[in-house]
């Protein structure tokens, strides 16, 4: 069998994925150059394309729309020059605080996080989700983080999204367990010497899931974890070993 | 979101046929819709649809979940914001004709030989290498490129004859 009719039966492999790197790099290359294996790539390629069509459509939970438009807004305010000398003062990382105190800046942090939502998604409204400006991205200002749940909290999933130029982040939840009766949820933001700062707390929807506002820079910590504590305050350090927890950055 | 309301219930289906997890299966649907909204660089729609780009992200993107792997190299195709929602707006027939092609793409998929059938969704669904496919099915690596070839070669047949694929 020549080289040709080797590589030309591994089309259709290759066309579906099913080749390792090398092999997929060779077939590429041979395809570049060869007419007749580049028509049938052509069709099978678009044969392959049709496969989806083959699954039953599924209606996804009325919170990925939500999920998608915060999701969408916040990559929308990275393309959005930034306002110029923003008041950060407010906003500066807390450290430990007696438990009243953290409860009266969570409240104040609530707050702020609401307005920055609210005007992130005023934004989107009037703006467009598409944003047809010609404005050139300047520095990315959003970054994505993932907490993956362990042990009890294995089927749990964070995604964290530090919208860095509103000193805010939002923390989408999903796959979390019910909570006993007057537990919540804490959210901590730790040191890199491991120090643990509360930053939220929360009690998720039936489905598992909540998006969660954190009205703090994420610089100077290096993980973000979450534990179940006594409710409804959350409690001054964690009283268990994280199951679900990320590292930021 | 028209986008999202039009093809949100196909995206979500394809995760969930690969990853069988409705956490992670919206992880990658909003991933591939961001994609579109925030990284439209440039389209050429003589290229493909802006469903097919769509779907074969969240393909890969599932695929690549499922096997633990990185962020791919795959070439996928880049769509201009604008390009996207007109697309979406100039097919008043969409659903008619997007029904009767999954009609069709059912009936040519339900009409191949049952190892050819296998052979197709383990890679294109399941992400498995075809020497993994050998492994699992017990067959030559040769049988399973035959398999593979011979299907897509019938899938094409039977949708061009329908004028639904032109080549």
């Amino acid at each position: 069998m020549s080289d040709h009719e080797e590589l030309e039966g591994t089309v259709a492999a290759w066309v579906l994925g099913a080749l390792d790197a090398n092999e997929a790099e060779s077939i590429r290359v041979h395809v570049e150059g060869c007419a007749t294996c580049r028509q049938t790539a052509v069709r099978f390629r678009r044969a392959a394309d049709s496969l989806p069509l083959e699954v039953e459509e599924v209606v996804p939970p009325a919170r990925l729309r939500e999920r998608i438009l915060i999701a969408a807004t916040a990559a929308r305010s990275s393309t959005v020059p930034s306002a110029p000398a923003r008041k950060r003062a407010a906003l500066a990382p807390r450290r430990w605080k007696p438990v009243a105190t953290v409860q009266l800046g969570r409240l104040t942090a609530f707050a702020a996080a609401a307005t920055v939502l609210l005007a992130l998604l005023i934004g989107l409204v009037v703006g467009g989700l598409l944003g047809r400006g010609s404005v050139s991205p300047p520095a990315p200002q959003v970054a994505r983080f993932t907490l993956v749940g362990h042990g009890a909290l294995a089927a749990a999933h964070g995604t964290v999204i530090d919208l860095k130029s509103d000193g805010v982040t939002l923390v989408d939840f999903s796959g979390l367990p019910a909570l006993n009766k007057g537990k919540v949820y804490e959210v901590w933001l730790i040191t890199p010497g491991g120090h643990p700062d509360s930053a939220a707390v929360f009690v998720p929807d039936s489905n598992g899931s909540k998006v969660v506002l954190v009205n703090m820079p994420l610089k100077g910590y290096s993980q973000m974890a979450v534990t179940a504590e006594d409710g409804p305050d959350g409690s001054a350090a964690p009283t268990q070993q994280p199951q679900l927890y990320g590292a930021l950055g | 979101m028209e986008l999202y309301d039009r093809y949100a219930g196909l995206a979500y289906a394809v995760a969930m046929r690969v990853l069988g997890d409705p956490g992670r299966s919206e992880d990658v649907v909003q991933e591939a819709f961001l994609k579109i909204w925030t990284n439209a660089a440039s389209f050429d729609p003589k290229k493909g649809s802006l469903r097919t780009w769509l779907i074969t992200a969240v393909r890969n993107r599932s695929i690549d979940y499922l096997r633990g792997r990185g962020a791919h190299e795959r070439q996928e195709l880049e769509l201009q914001p604008e390009l996207v929602e007109s697309s979406i707006r100039s097919d008043p027939w969409h659903e008619v004709s997007l029904s009767l092609e999954r009609m069709a793409v059912r009936e040519a998929v339900g009409s191949l030989p049952a190892e050819q059938r296998q052979a197709v969704q383990l890679a294109y669904f399941g992400g498995y290498s075809q020497v993994e496919i050998a492994d699992m099915t017990h067959v030559p690596l040769g049988t399973v490129k035959g398999r593979m070839r011979l299907a897509l070669e019938k899938l094409s047949s039977y949708l061009q004859g329908r004028g639904l694929i032109n080549v």
